[in-house]
């Protein structure tokens, strides 16, 4: 099921989709966090930050950044 | 021969630099350290070698000012090596910017860092693999020890004189989602991870992001961080410099004024008051606030600073304080400017870079004079306040940072837009490096020494000839009526005059008025807000421009005048 980062459970997930202008896109891209890619949610704050782990490294992401990736749980 | 430095945020770029240069850049544990550029000569052989430390970057496309430095030096072409930094923990990642790079077609070596960090996590990586497939010469060191730059001052030579452009065996997509799919292709043929038990620092990880366990925890380090600077400050006032100061030192000015006849020089130079902080002389005041008084702090501070830099603690504090920051129109990362701010201005100014729009960086500018007294205005105020009880210390440094939060309050309200996100990379915890803290107490405390104590001797020199020529008196006058409007001594309106060349200086000034405590309290709080001093005037122009600065300067002059006038009626009612 589909659910915005912010609102997923914590665990491994698949980014389905980035909303967001091309900037932002751009930006998540170039630090491995794309449309396909594979976020592990490790903490989150109730109004953001979420914390998620991606390839290697911690990554902290405000709250409007984590309403507009959406995810689904890896099964 | 020109080599640029690029690779990742918080790689290693900056020590790899210092350790090829013999300068000393400041490298510290969070992304974001450098935001200029840094360029350093050396020699490899018989190559006359300039080489440049640049801001970090994840792609040739940032976004903020400091990676918009970057990728234009990058894009620009105009040099002729480059020198790309990959962190070993996070091999996938930096891979991108690589490819990126290797588009280029600019001659290019590799330099692994963190290769200490990675053996221990874990992480084995076949270089000569990797250096075969992207057909790249790989480096592996440990920057901070310097292991293994032998290698590559050994065989650079060589490379530059080869001086071939790598003629791609390795076919890189232009698209950025086949870059990934090729990168992930190549690190499952050149890396291994093992699951190793979680060190001592991982645990430490987990405490401070947990949202319930992070924050009690972030309490707990400002307050001994605090309490660790003014011990470490106090002690050594009071047990090493006072002492020396006053048993060594005086009798050897006392001693060589006597030989001294001309009065009117003798008041400038030594003067004949015993306390050295009401005397005013060049060399008795003069050297006692930057060495005694000053100095200590900037020491303490600069320590505990660095420590926390270093193990990596500063972007979880972003993190914590983000939901607050937001409400003041920044997000969490514009905190470390104001923690910089803490110990001078002007680094704390050079790293709004990190922050990426115009209103941001107003907000943030405005909060950093108004919110944070740098060390030795902070240094100077612990020792006007050292005999009245320390409530009322607090006292003032809660008011001053109130009236921050509510002028940017004001701002966040008055200013179109809204606070970007905030997007940071944190570093895994480092265990800080003795060598490394001591470099960079040391350029810090150079830097002070350099640049403070002359300003100071210049400071009180001024206001000698400014009290001879009775121009003191002359300003008080004149500043009587608006004084009294806004609940100040008249008598210290010389004092305001001059307080932005050297806030600590001014500070200090207010000790031979023998003014009540309800008056220091409400000086002290205008003199720390009323104008940013003049070094920082000039640093904030050159970064935000003409009208930007302006702004900021009416808007904080109006906010320290209107809360004085408020500090005044409410200190009417407690004291
Ligand atoms: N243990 C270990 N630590 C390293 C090594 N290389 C760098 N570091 C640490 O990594 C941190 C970042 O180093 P910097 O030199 O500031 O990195 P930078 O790439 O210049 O960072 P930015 O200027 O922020 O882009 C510092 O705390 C260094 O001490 C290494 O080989 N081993
Ligand atoms: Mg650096």
């Amino acid at each position: 099921m589909a659910v915005k980062l912010i609102d997923s459970n914590f665990g491994k997930l698949r980014i389905i989709k980035i909303i967001g202008n091309k900037s932002l896109v751009k930006k998540l891209f170039s630090l491995g966090i794309y449309e396909g890619g594979e976020i592990e949610k490790k903490f989150s704050y109730k109004k953001g930050p979420v914390i998620v782990k991606v390839l290697n490294s911690t990554v902290a992401l405000g709250k409007n950044m984590a309403e507009k990736i959406i995810v689904e749980e890896e099964k | 021969m020109k080599i640029i430095l690029v690779g990742n945020p918080n790689v290693g770029k900056s020590i790899v630099f210092s350790y090829l240069t013999g300068y000393s850049a400041i490298s510290s544990n969070y992304p974001g350290t450098t935001v200029d550029i840094l360029k350093g000569k050396t020699k490899f052989g018989s190559f006359e070698c300039e080489i440049i430390d640049i801001p970090g970057c994840y792609s040739l496309e940032g976004e903020s000012v400091a990676e918009k430095v970057a990728s234009e030096i990058i894009n620009s072409k105009n040099y002729d090596f480059i020198f790309n930094v990959v962190d070993s923990n996070n091999l996938e990642r930096n891979l991108f910017l690589t490819l990126e790079l290797m588009e280029l077609k600019k001659p290019m070596i590799i330099i692994m860092t963190k290769a200490d960090i990675a053996r221990n996590k874990g992480i084995d990586i076949d270089y000569k693999k990797l250096s075969e497939i992207l057909n790249i010469k790989i480096f592996p060191v440990i920057a901070t020890v310097g292991v293994g730059f032998d290698n590559i001052k050994n065989q650079i030579e060589d490379i530059f004189s080869s001086k071939k452009i790598l003629e791609n065996s390795l076919n890189i997509p232009k698209d950025s989602l086949e870059k990934w799919k090729l990168i992930g292709d190549i690190s499952r043929k050149v890396q291994k991870i093992v699951h190793k038990h979680p060190s001592i620092l991982e645990e430490l990880e987990e405490i401070t992001t947990t949202p319930s366990t992070a924050i009690p925890f972030a309490f707990l380090v400002v307050f001994i961080s605090f309490y660790l600077i003014r011990f470490i400050g106090e002690s050594l006032i009071a047990y090493f410099l006072d002492p020396l100061f006053n048993n060594y030192y005086m009798p050897l000015v006392e001693r060589f004024s006597s030989y001294f006849k001309d009065a009117f020089l003798k008041n400038i130079i030594f003067s004949n008051n015993i306390n050295p902080l009401e005397g005013f002389s060049v060399l008795t005041t003069g050297l006692y606030i930057p060495f005694v008084v000053v100095l200590p702090y900037v020491f303490s501070f600069y320590f505990v600073l660095t420590i926390l830099e270093d193990i990596g603690y500063l972007p979880r504090l972003a993190i914590i304080l983000d939901r607050f920051s937001h409400k003041i129109g920044l997000h969490g990362y514009g905190t470390i400017p104001m923690i910089m701010g803490m110990g001078c201005k002007v680094p704390g100014i050079f790293s709004l870079r990190i922050l990426e729009t115009e209103r941001e960086k107003i907000i943030a500018a405005s909060l950093l004079f108004l919110i944070s007294p740098c060390v030795p205005q902070t240094a100077m105020i612990f020792s006007l306040f050292a005999k009245y009880p320390f409530i009322y210390m607090f006292l003032l440094f809660a008011y001053i940072v109130l009236v921050g939060i509510i002028a940017s309050f004001v701002l966040n309200r008055i200013l179109k837009g809204d606070s970007s996100d905030l997007f940071i990379e944190i570093p895994p915890y480092h265990m800080p490096v003795f060598k490394n803290i001591f470099l960079k107490i040391k350029v810090r405390i150079t830097q002070f020494i350099l640049e403070a104590v002359p300003l100071v001797i210049f400071g009180i020199f001024i206001i000698n000839i400014l009290s001879i020529l009775n121009i003191v008196d002359f300003l008080s006058k004149i500043f009587s009526k608006l004084s009294i409007i806004f609940s100040l001594p008249s008598k210290t309106a010389s004092i305001f005059m001059i307080g932005f060349l050297k806030k600590d200086v001014a500070i200090s000034l207010l000790i031979p008025f023998n003014l009540s405590l309800k008056e220091i309290l409400v000086s002290s709080f205008f003199l720390v807000t009323y104008l940013p001093c003049l070094a920082s005037i000039f640093v904030l122009l050159k970064e935000l421009g003409k009208k930007t600065t302006i702004f900021v300067i009416f808007f904080n002059l109006f906010i320290s005048l209107f809360f004085t006038k408020i500090f005044w009626i409410i200190l009417s009612f407690i004291i």
